[in-house]
């Protein structure tokens, strides 16, 4: 599903954010992706959503090498990619509803079908009933779990999470990464960056750890 | 478009695109009272600056309708020799009036000229005191549209001139010259103003939709987060770009009429005290329709260059 070939990232100031990374995530598989802060997991996952270009090496996504795509390519990747993030990246502007469909009607979808979808996924991640509410109204775990809703919509062949649990309490972690757990169940590959070492212990996945930009472990437990 | 959900056709796909593009349209005018103040301040801006210059069209078209008016009375004072024959003077009014440059040709004698004199001057006393008429025989030409333009009726004056019959002729050119002048004058400024006008529209409307771009970059980098292309987000600010022309150069059309109305009446006040029925043109049907698609079209142009540079500089990040 993803393939880093000896990827070196250096910011413009000459920060060197990854140096020579391999790894290599199976599809269906899930897997954390933990460093202390600074130590690239943030850049790793960009590289894959083509936020950022490596300096060096080559990425793959569906083994299509996303480093070299045309920018007008860029928004054809992401969109099998569902994405969620620390700060939920939500419209505030915008209803439960709408910034859940965002992805269905960026892609063409028919109205019943984006209604249909929509609801689905806002059953799946338990918001049922909140899609004319606005993201302020909601709590951080509710707001993250819209994100959720959101990056799954359209049915990604893979997920990204960075920190999707930074902002909250033990227990609200916990049922998140449950959510994942069921998503990657039914065959979604699931990436997610962490600095939560509880969240890790708890688990049984691989862990790829980052440590000053270099991978240093990538075995499976 | 990309690629659409699975389950359509063709004829309905193309039925939902348009119906797509007008939902979005319309939404779009939502989206201007979301920024009350500023989309005002644009199409006031809009609105004042493209009535401007269509007001000026309109001055311009009615300074050349006068002088076209004046034009039409220009006429060429032939002053004969005297003592010319009955036989000479029928051989030249023949010659006269068989003339392309010419509409009518008057005759006036000595006498008929004597006459008018002694009536309209009250000259009676002091011309009875005359031994002899003095006055020479004049034919009064009045020229016709050929012979109107500036450089015919020179020409046609010398040629007149060079007849053996003719004393002088003379051809009052001078105010001719300088009133076409003038409106050729008149005709540059409005042309200079107008482009000016314009490009004060280009970056206006261009510096809003900067500002609405700048306004929304959050939601921009979300939407690009997600896989929307530059196209699907530059879509609703164009169409406010467009509202923003429509309504811009309805309100300058507006402006132009209630201008022309305010002055219109002035106007026909001043016309009547130089004895003319002279009436204020506004803009006809096709004029109107030019002034609401240059406004429309040049807002549409300016926010197509502002959301194209200003939506590919936002990147999530």
């Amino acid at each position: 599903m993803i393939r880093f070939e000896q990827v070196s990232k250096v910011y413009s100031g000459g920060f060197q954010a990854l140096q020579k990374v391999d790894f290599h995530l199976g599809k269906g598989e899930m897997a954390y992706l933990t460093g202390h802060s600074g130590a690239g997991k943030s850049t790793l996952l960009k590289l894959i959503s083509v936020m950022e270009r490596p300096s060096d090496g080559r990425v793959f996504f569906n083994n299509q090498d996303v480093s070299r795509i045309r920018r007008s390519q860029i928004p054809f990747v992401r969109r099998r990619i569902g994405m969620i993030f620390q700060d939920y990246h939500l419209i505030s502007t915008r209803s439960v509803f709408d910034n859940v469909a965002l992805p269905l009607v960026i892609d063409g979808y028919r109205h019943q079908d984006i209604r249909r979808r929509v609801s689905a996924a806002l059953d799946k991640v338990g918001l049922h009933g909140k899609d004319r509410y606005f993201p302020p109204m909601l709590s951080g775990g509710e707001q993250q779990r819209v994100g959720i809703a959101r990056a799954i919509v359209n049915k990604p062949s893979l997920l990204l999470a960075d920190e999707p649990t930074g902002n909250l309490d033990t227990e609200l972690s916990m049922e998140i990464l449950r959510l994942f757990e069921s998503f990657n169940r039914v065959g979604v590959s699931v990436l997610i960056a962490t600095h939560d070492t509880g969240l890790i212990d708890s688990s049984r996945y691989r862990t790829l750890t980052l440590h000053a930009g270099r991978m240093l472990t990538g075995e499976a437990r | 478009m990309s690629k659409t959900g699975p389950k359509h056709s063709g004829y309905r796909r193309l039925a939902m695109y348009w119906v797509d593009h007008l939902r979005q349209l319309f939404s779009s005018l939502g989206e201007l009272w979301r920024t009350p103040l500023s989309s005002l301040m644009t199409i006031a801006v809009l609105g004042v600056s493209l009535a401007l210059p269509a007001s000026f069209y309109v001055l311009l078209k009615n300074a050349e309708s006068v002088s076209q008016h004046w034009q039409s009375k220009a006429q060429i004072s032939l002053y004969l020799q005297q003592g010319v024959t009955e036989q000479q003077l029928a051989g030249l009014k023949q010659g006269l009036s068989e003339m392309d440059e010419l509409e009518t040709v008057t005759y006036i004698s000595p006498e008929q000229g004597l006459n008018e004199f002694r009536e309209a001057a009250g000259f009676a006393q002091a011309l009875s005191l005359l031994a002899d008429n003095p006055l020479p025989a004049v034919f009064i030409l009045n020229l016709s549209a050929t012979g109107r333009q500036p450089q015919a009726a020179e020409a046609l004056l010398q040629q007149l001139q060079a007849q053996p019959l003719v004393a002088e002729a003379r051809l009052d050119m001078a105010w001719l010259a300088r009133l076409s002048s003038i409106v050729e004058l008149l005709r540059q400024v409005v042309v200079g103003l107008a482009v000016l006008l314009l490009v004060g529209v280009l970056l206006v409307v261009s510096n809003t939709l900067r500002l609405n771009i700048l306004n929304s970059r959050r939601e921009i980098e979300i939407m690009k987060l997600v896989g929307a292309t530059d196209g699907f987000i530059q879509r609703p600010f164009l169409y406010v770009g467009l509202w923003y022309g429509i309504i811009g150069s309805m309100l300058a059309w507006w402006l132009t009429l209630v201008m022309v109305f305010w002055l219109s009446h002035k106007v026909s006040v001043l016309a009547a005290l130089y004895n003319s029925d002279f009436r204020l043109f506004g803009l006809d049907w096709s004029e109107s329709l030019l002034l609401l698609l240059t406004g429309t079209l040049l807002s549409l142009l300016a926010s197509g260059f502002a959301v194209r540079r200003h939506i590919r500089a936002i990147e999530p990040g």
